[in-house]
């Protein structure tokens, strides 16, 4: 009786970040009339779209049991500089971002592994770089990108189909993302060391290359991310990152990933991404508070990642 | 013997639609020493676990002391005088030896919420003096060695069990020696003779058949959840239980002799003067293609280090490691993998296994980069050949998908070498490779290390017992105080005898 229980309870946890996404779905169906007309769904892809490359980048760091508190601060850096220079540049600088994300998840990266320090402190210190960056070429607030230069940024509000493109490009990476952490050896790599880095790096893998390969694609998703909020805003906005780290955190948590590493996909972390811009898109539209928003955000986030994560462990002292 | 103490009568225990338990009938008396036997996953735990209080069986009823028994937690179990040694370390690492004993019995020494850690910790010394143990209790236990913190642990449950039921308690150990050394072992023997003549009862499991032969009255034997065999000590011979235990007889040839090579005098690796200081001194060796290497020494001789050198784990202070001609420096395993040396680590759960991860992934991991293609795996492949090994090695699990952490020790095991053997490396350092492997997966395993050799690799073993290092080598280095005693060639048929080895090893 009580193996069918466990059973149960498994097979809820398994499922649990599907089963929240349709449950918000269907409170605010309820709650807030027209949630589900295509305005309202079009309007949750647009704004989920830089979040899915954000958080599934972040995905990678979390499965080897890291964790990046500065991936904000790259949002806002990366953001600030394509709002400044694309209208020198032109969309090329997106690609230059790709580049400074490589840079910036790298240093990340290499401080962790090659000094065997905490990710928490290490992201926690650089962030102050990035955040620097942004400040200081945006000293005075918003800049935003002038009307005459809004052609370059047209494509990202062209919907192909019902889909808002930036939703499609934010697909795109995550397929991109999903291939790199099931097919590649360095996805496999990563993994092995979230789960048991002792034994990873014993059977013969460089494990600090795993650790580095992870900062460096969550530094390209954070860049990417950062570009395309300049593009969604048509400004450069030094700030923009500050409140994303934690979002994009809490959308991997919410997806199921452990936060412990070994275990986790970037498939799981869409869907949380999606759940927690589907809650902030209902509470809107029901007009509650600001104010209340994000308290009942949290309690939200805190029932959801409490029904996501299992308990593991129990059964660690008995074999 | 003296009074009926514990009593079992028809004891299953389901899983579901799994049988794991069945009809078990055991008899406990006062002031005796009860072998339990069985290959892993024969159900030795399980019982363990009912009888302890872990889990509770789905039939039949347990006597103790003429009451009817039953404990739903291992608290509720040692207030009736049973106590379990697990198999899995549970002291707290950063607490003192003391605060570990009286974990959760705090209360005896404290007034108004302030505990007296002096009246605990000279408490302390009496309960591990028992045991014949006198180190400062007042020593953090992350700072003390396996073999120390497994006595610690049997002190422990003995003064846990004895203070509720002195004279009267049952003590279960499971695999207490595994993690210690010959003279340990023997000290821990002394000990349970000692506690046994007290009146308590001891259950001792162990893979280690000589070891059940040497210190139990009766033996009982566990084969597939069912009891094969009950019988004294005295009857018993090592054929006999292992007959009883895997269902067949054992071949004669434990080791599996009759496989081994006869090494080429190609030299594959060649190690000079190597020294790490405070470890070992100025070692040289030549390992030849097709040769399994023994190094024989008590802990602490340096043999350990020694591997930990050879698979990248550690630096050496001087010396060469020439393979092919060059001197390698090797700054981790990785770097060991890519000229070809991979080790099986000793402490298979914390080095060996990648628990939450796959065999397919815990196979694989060591030859990922060799099976990358245009920087992709193929999955239909990788699965293909995870699938090959788990036949080859026998393992016995659901599919390639199942986690590692889900298999029997044996099994797991059977997995590392499977690692080891797709990873492609010539040279293998086997370190402990049959650790806490039930006797059918033993013989396995030796049957893999041969076909390793017939297929032209290289291997450096160190035995889990010297009586393995001497069966399974081709030639044991016989080392002492980190220096280099002796050298013995292992033929077939014309081994050296322990006693020639343990002559260079003390």
């Amino acid at each position: 009786m009580t193996k069918k229980k466990a059973f149960k309870q498994e097979y809820l946890t398994k499922y649990m970040y599907l089963i929240s996404l349709v449950l918000v779905m269907v409170v605010f169906s309820i709650f807030a009339p027209g949630f589900l007309s295509l305005y309202s769904l079009q309007n949750i892809m647009f704004e989920a779209a830089p979040l899915l490359i954000l958080a599934g980048g972040l995905s990678f760091i979390i499965y080897t049991g890291g964790i990046d508190l500065g991936a904000g601060a790259m949002v806002s850096c990366t953001c600030v500089l394509t709002g400044i220079y694309i209208a020198k540049m032109g969309n090329i600088i997106v690609l230059l971002m790709i580049l400074a994300g490589v840079v910036m998840g790298t240093l990340n990266g290499v401080i962790t592994a090659k000094l065997k320090l905490p990710s928490f402190i290490v992201t926690l210190c650089t962030q102050n770089f990035w955040n620097y960056v942004a400040l200081i070429l945006c000293p005075n607030g918003s800049i935003i990108i002038p009307m005459n230069m809004r052609s370059i940024v047209k494509w990202t509000t062209v919907k192909i189909g019902v889909i808002p493109s930036t939703f499609l490009l934010a697909i795109l990476v995550i397929f991109l993302l999903y291939v790199f952490q099931q097919y590649t050896f360095y996805g496999k790599s990563i993994f092995a060391v979230g789960a048991n880095a002792n034994a990873t790096r014993l059977a013969g893998v460089n494990i600090d290359a795993a650790q580095i390969s992870a900062f460096t694609i969550s530094g390209v998703c954070s860049a990417l991310a950062g570009a395309l909020y300049a593009y969604k805003l048509k400004s450069a906005v030094p700030t923009i990152g500050t409140s994303l780290t934690l979002t994009a955190i809490a959308s991997v948590a919410l997806g199921g990933t452990s936060m412990a590493g070994g275990r986790g996909s970037v498939l799981r972390t869409s869907i949380g991404v999606l759940t927690i811009t589907a809650v902030t898109s209902g509470l809107d539209m029901m007009g509650a508070d600001p104010l209340w928003k994000n308290i009942i955000i949290g309690v939200i986030l805190i029932g959801a990642v409490c029904l996501n994560s299992d308990s593991q462990g129990r059964d660690l002292i008995i074999k | 013997m003296g009074e009926l103490l514990f009593e079992a009568k028809g004891i299953g225990k389901d899983y579901g639609a799994t049988t794991v338990l069945h009809d078990i009938d055991m008899k406990i008396s006062s002031g005796e020493i009860i072998g339990l036997i069985g290959e892993n996953g024969a159900g030795k735990s399980t019982l363990m676990k009912i009888i302890s209080g872990v889990e509770k069986q789905s039939f039949g009823t347990m006597t103790l002391r003429g009451k009817p028994y039953s404990a739903n937690t291992i608290l509720e179990a040692n207030h009736h005088g049973i106590g379990m040694v697990f198999q899995e370390q549970s002291l707290v690492g950063n607490l003192t030896v003391a605060q570990n004993i009286y974990l959760n019995r705090e209360k005896k020494y404290s007034t108004a919420g302030f505990v007296s850690w002096r009246k605990m910790n000279v408490d302390a010394k009496k309960a591990i003096a028992r045991l014949g143990l006198d180190l400062d209790t007042s020593k953090k236990v992350r700072d003390l060695d396996f073999a120390t913190r497994q006595m610690i642990e049997i002190a422990k449950v003995l003064d846990v069990v004895e203070e509720t039921a002195s004279g009267k308690a049952i003590i279960l150990l499971d695999e207490p020696t595994t993690v210690l050394s010959n003279e340990e072992i023997d000290k821990l023997f002394e000990n349970m003779r000692n506690v046994a003549a007290r009146g308590n009862a001891i259950i001792f499991i162990s893979h280690r058949l000589d070891e059940v032969l040497k210190i139990t009255d009766r033996i009982y034997v566990f084969k597939d959840g069912a009891e094969t065999a009950e019988m004294p000590t005295k009857g018993a011979d090592i054929n006999i239980l292992y007959e009883k235990m895997v269902g067949r007889s054992t071949t004669g040839e434990f080791y599996v002799e009759h496989k081994q090579t006869v090494p080429t005098d190609e030299v594959v690796m060649s190690v000079k003067d190597l020294s790490v200081f405070g470890s070992f001194n100025h070692i040289s060796f030549d390992l030849h293609k097709g040769e399994v290497l023994g190094l024989c020494g008590v802990e602490g001789s340096g043999k350990e280090s020694i591997c930990a050198v050879l698979v990248g784990d550690e630096a050496p202070t001087s010396g060469e490691i020439v393979i092919n001609g060059k001197n390698q420096n090797f700054a981790n395993p990785y770097q060991a993998r890519k000229k070809g040396i991979l080790g099986v680590p000793k402490e298979r759960r914390s080095e060996g296994m990648i628990g939450i991860l796959s065999l397919e992934d815990n196979i694989l991991i060591s030859h990922l980069d060799g099976l990358t293609k245009r920087g992709l795996l193929n999955g239909k492949k990788t699965r293909a050949i995870a699938d090959e090994w788990i036949k080859k090695a026998g393992i016995k699990c659901t599919s390639a998908e199942e986690r590692i952490n889900q298999l029997s020790g044996g099994n797991a095991q059977k997995v590392i070498f499977a690692r080891a053997l797709e990873s492609g490396c010539r040279i293998l350092i086997l370190n402990h490779p049959t650790r806490g492997v039930d006797v059918g997966s033993k013989e396995e395993i030796y049957s893999l290390v041969r076909d390793m050799t017939a297929a032209g690799n290289s291997i450096i073993l160190l035995g889990d017992t010297l009586d393995e290092c001497i069966g399974l080598s081709s030639r044991c280095i016989v080392l002492r105080d980190g220096l280099i005693t002796g050298s013995f060639e292992c033929q077939v048929g014309n081994k050296p005898s322990q006693k020639n080895i343990v002559e260079k090893m003390m």
